[in-house]
Order: structure tokens, then sequence, then C-alpha cells
């Protein structure tokens, strides 16, 4: 069963990682990142259920928070791009400024 | 194996399933559309593995308001973006799908009794026990949690102001 779970796990890791690496547009990257941090929780979670710790519950509900702060603020980015009219992808943000 | 352990397992393999649909996935609605029904798998996940308080946390936050969030910029996308990561591209019964089979694995494995004594993680995912562990032991990280929050907010208020001026 750990195994199974374990797999679960790299498969939606790896599946956000590769959606956020080869995807253009900010907001597939965007998603990416969010299945990253679910599969990460998934982990978290199963190893509190085995281990019968709810400290790691209170840790990954802190995550979830964490979580939805950062999609705030990445969508809110690329609403700001939109209506700016610069594209929403990695092309039109190649170059740093400031 | 349990059937608790059984019901870990589907949620697990469909959240796999719908992930790896999303990365070969073109159009960005289909993508969120698969993307919402991995959240709502590892919900599943959360609530047989014993922590109901996070499944639900997880439909709410996750599978409520940030994929509401994602849906309105998908719209918001001007133009010729718009027309490209737009269109559906998925038949409306499998969009139903994932919605519906998080529901049917909740059913199913309930009237089994997949909750039952044998359930993984038992009362651990009580809310009178993790609120006493925010609002004791991890009392600091939950206060900068939400400052984090409130920042993240007014940024979102400053992001308007300046798209504004």
């Amino acid at each position: 069963m750990t195994a199974l779970v374990w797999a679960v796990t790299l498969a939606l890791f790896f599946s956000g990682l590769a959606t956020t690496v080869l995807r253009r547009q900010l907001l597939a990257m965007l998603l990416g990142l969010e299945l990253m941090i679910s599969s990460v929780n998934v982990a978290l979670v199963y190893s509190a259920s085995l281990a019968h710790d709810p400290d790691i519950l209170a840790v990954v509900l802190l995550l979830l928070a964490v979580a939805a702060a950062e999609a705030v603020v990445g969508l809110g980015l690329i609403m700001r791009a939109y209506s700016r009219g610069i594209p929403a992808e990695t092309e039109a943000f190649a170059e740093l400024r400031g | 194996m349990s059937l608790a352990e059984i019901a870990l397992a589907s949620s697990g393999i469909f959240a796999a399933f719908f992930g790896l649909k999303m990365l070969f996935e073109r159009s960005l609605y289909a993508a969120a559309i698969w993307l919402l029904g991995a959240l709502l798998q590892v919900a599943v996940f959360f609530f047989f593995a014993g922590a109901p308080l996070l499944a639900f946390l997880q439909i709410v936050i996750y599978a409520g308001a940030v994929m509401v969030l994602v849906v309105i910029t998908i719209m918001a996308a001007p133009g010729s973006a718009g027309l490209r990561v737009g269109p559906l591209r998925l038949p409306k019964f499998l969009a139903a799908g994932t919605l519906l089979i998080p529901l049917a694995q909740v059913a199913l494995f309930l009237s089994l009794g997949g909750m039952g004594k044998g359930s993984l993680g038992g009362e651990m995912g009580g809310q009178v026990l993790l609120g006493k562990l925010l609002f004791g032991r991890y009392a600091a990280a939950t206060e900068l949690v939400t400052i984090l929050l409130f920042l993240a907010a007014l940024s979102i208020v400053d992001f308007e102001v300046k798209g504004k001026a």
C-alpha cells in the first residue's frame, strides 16, 4: 500500500513538474504548481495516517493556506499582465528589470 | 488490504490519472477541469486517510475558490490568447465525470463501511484536536500564515490600483 501511495505521489508531482517546465502559458505553469503542492500534501497526510500524528495534519493545513495565497498572487499577476496587454507567456517575461 | 486502503488506492489512482491527463491537455479550460478532478480525488484521499477536516478545506479552498479564480482568469484572457487557450475540447460527460466520480467513491465506500474502526487515521483529523494544535503549539506559524494571507490580499488590491493608474 505504501509503495502505491508513493507511486501516486510521484506521478502527481512529476505531472505537475512537467506541466510547469514544458508549458509556456503562465496559467498552465501555475496549475502545475498546484498539482505539485497537492502531491506533497498527499504524502504528508498518508504519513500522518500511518504514524497517527495529528501534528503533520496541522502542517498540511498551514500548507493549504500558503498555497492558496501563492495561487491568488500568481493569478493576480497574470490578470495584471492581461490588463496591460502583455501575453501571459514565458517569452514576455524573459528579462529582469529594475 | 482493508476497505479504507482500497478507497485510498482508488482515489490515488484516479488523482494520478487526472494529473497525467492535465499534463497532456492543450486547452487550458480542459486542463483546469482535469486539475479539478485531481484535487477532488486528493480530497477523497484525505477523507479516507482519517482527515475529513482537511478534505473539506481542500474542496473549499482548492476545488472551490482557487479553481473559480483560475476559470475567471482563463475567461479574461484577451483576444488571440483567449481563442488559443479557451476551447473546452472535452466531452461534457467527461467533465461531469470528474465531479461525479469522487461523490460515487465516497458514497460507495461509506455504504460499505470504509470509515469504520479499520479506517487508517481514525479520529486523528478531528477539528478540536487540530484547533488545539494550531492555536497552541503552532500559534506562531498560524499567525505568520494569517499575515501572509493578508499580504496576498493587499497585493491584489495593489495590482488593481496600479493597473488603473
